[in-house]
């Protein structure tokens, strides 16, 4: 039997609490509050402790679904942002840039947030765009 | 070091499959299984400044594989929640070995303050973060009255938020299935929590558990003195029940399953 | 055992400062006059200590 420990970061909110993986051969088995993280020290609230769970969730999406006639279909990522771009597009000629929304996340990174709020007014072309931490 | 050679021959002689102890990753000293495999690994033994409740992995480990053999660092209150766990048959003696290391060889952590193991004396995070809720619960009762004691443990109690860490980290709670997660004890989505029943169910379970360890009031978000609060829980049980939990292996007066016991056979009245 | 755990409890209250509210008593099926003695007795005494205090701050919470 195997066990091992990785430090991670909490991928919950954006306070980014430090978070100890207990991995017994290859799955996570518990969630432990980094004691040495400068950020937490040795705290947690209750969605970090319980982040092992979704890890393992048989419910968690593994790959992109597109709807097609009513009932979500495995797809590959090219047919989903095809089938996106294609969509978002016709939306826009349709009933404008302002018809769209997008709302980004602090479960993705900095650089990530960026990139998502550039898309949103340059390519888009609205400026609605928000943040689910901006409290 | 002679730990690194003690741990490295009970791995080597089998006396163990698996090592809990202390190494170094990114800077953080986290836990980590030694196995017989990658032996060389155990030259990064540590003996963390971090306490993190080894004995509960040892249990999780334990509930995958039965029959597998763990060797621990054990502190004093390791060696504590160990003799509880075999107490309640969460782990098996005969496939644990330990290694005692001294109990907190500095002020244990800045976070993981053993300090005031001594009554009246506050560890220097406490100090810096002006908390000062080392009084033993003995003097709490002296120095405040009813109404006073109320007010105090309202107010601690209405801070809490509910992130039940005081029970994932606690080495002793091995329950599967936990009071505080049940709707018609404690109303669910509620915060701050339903004051006090929360807190004094758990109270309650830890009589005859708790083994004093510290680790709930290192990881509550809330500076709850817990310690202070199962301490006198644990006074009481040995005052009334004269049971020390974790003391040594015994039975505990706490446990329901008893010796079978088997009645004699008599004809029934008619 | 229930003598322990409830000198347990009521310790545990006492520490919370609720002390007093808790009793218990053994009285068998026969003992009417008892049962009414006990219940008349406690009843008063809880009635003399006014009503839980936990109530008040519960109600408070509740009325935010």
């Amino acid at each position: 039997m195997d066990c091992e420990f990785v430090p991670s970061v909490c991928s919950y909110c954006g306070t980014g609490c430090g978070v100890l993986f207990e991995v017994i051969d290859g799955r996570i088995n518990r969630t432990l509050p980094l004691k040495s993280h400068p950020v937490n020290q040795g705290k947690l609230c209750i969605k970090g402790w319980n982040l092992h769970e979704y890890i393992n969730s048989y419910m968690r999406l593994k790959g992109p679904l597109v709807r097609e006639n009513g009932r979500l279909e495995k797809a590959t990522w090219d047919e989903a942002v095809n089938q996106a771009a294609r969509r978002f597009t016709r939306i826009k000629e349709e009933h404008g840039p302002d018809s769209i929304g997008v709302l980004v996340s602090a479960k993705i990174t900095n650089e990530e947030n960026y990139l998502a709020q550039k898309l949103t007014r340059a390519v888009i072309g609205t400026n609605n765009v928000d943040h689910c931490a901006r409290l | 070091m002679d730990m690194v050679k003690a741990a490295k021959e009970l791995l080597l002689q089998d006396r163990v499959d698996i090592f809990l102890g202390y190494h170094k990753l990114d800077g953080h000293q986290i836990p980590h299984g030694f196995t017989k495999a990658r032996v060389a690994d155990l030259d990064q033994l540590e003996i963390s400044l971090n306490r993190y409740p080894l004995e509960k992995i040892a249990c999780d480990l334990a509930q995958k594989d039965p029959t597998l053999k763990i060797g621990i660092l054990a502190r004093d209150c390791s060696q504590r929640a160990l003799n509880l766990l075999y107490t309640w048959d969460q782990l098996n003696p005969e496939n644990i070995e330990t290694l005692t290391v001294n109990c907190c060889p500095s002020s244990l952590s800045t976070h993981g303050d053993c300090s005031y193991l001594k009554p009246k004396t506050t560890g220097e995070y406490k100090k810096a973060h002006g908390i000062d809720y080392n009084d033993s619960p003995k003097d709490f009762m002296a120095e405040h009255d009813s109404q006073d004691r109320l007010s105090r443990w309202m107010y601690e109690f209405q801070k809490c938020i509910k992130c039940y860490g005081c029970r994932n980290v606690c080495p002793v709670c091995f329950c599967k299935e936990c009071s505080l997660e049940h709707p018609n004890l404690v109303e669910p989505g509620v915060l701050p929590a339903e004051v006090p029943i929360f807190h004094l169910i758990r109270a309650t379970h830890m009589a005859g558990r708790c083994i004093d360890c510290g680790l709930c009031e290192d990881a509550c978000p809330a500076h709850i003195p817990l310690r202070m609060l199962y301490r006198e829980v644990n006074d009481a049980v040995s005052d009334i029940f004269g049971y020390v939990p974790g003391d040594h292996i015994e039975k505990s007066p706490f446990s329901i399953i008893g010796k079978t016991v088997e009645l004699t056979p008599a004809p029934m009245d008619v | 055992m229930t003598l322990k755990r409830i000198a347990f409890v009521q310790e545990l209250l006492k520490f919370m400062g609720l002390e007093g509210r808790l009793h218990l008593e053994w009285i068998s099926s026969a003992e009417a006059q008892k049962y009414v003695d006990v219940v008349t007795k406690f009843t008063e005494k809880i009635r003399n200590m006014g009503p839980n205090p936990l109530r008040a701050i519960n109600e408070m919470k509740k009325a935010g």
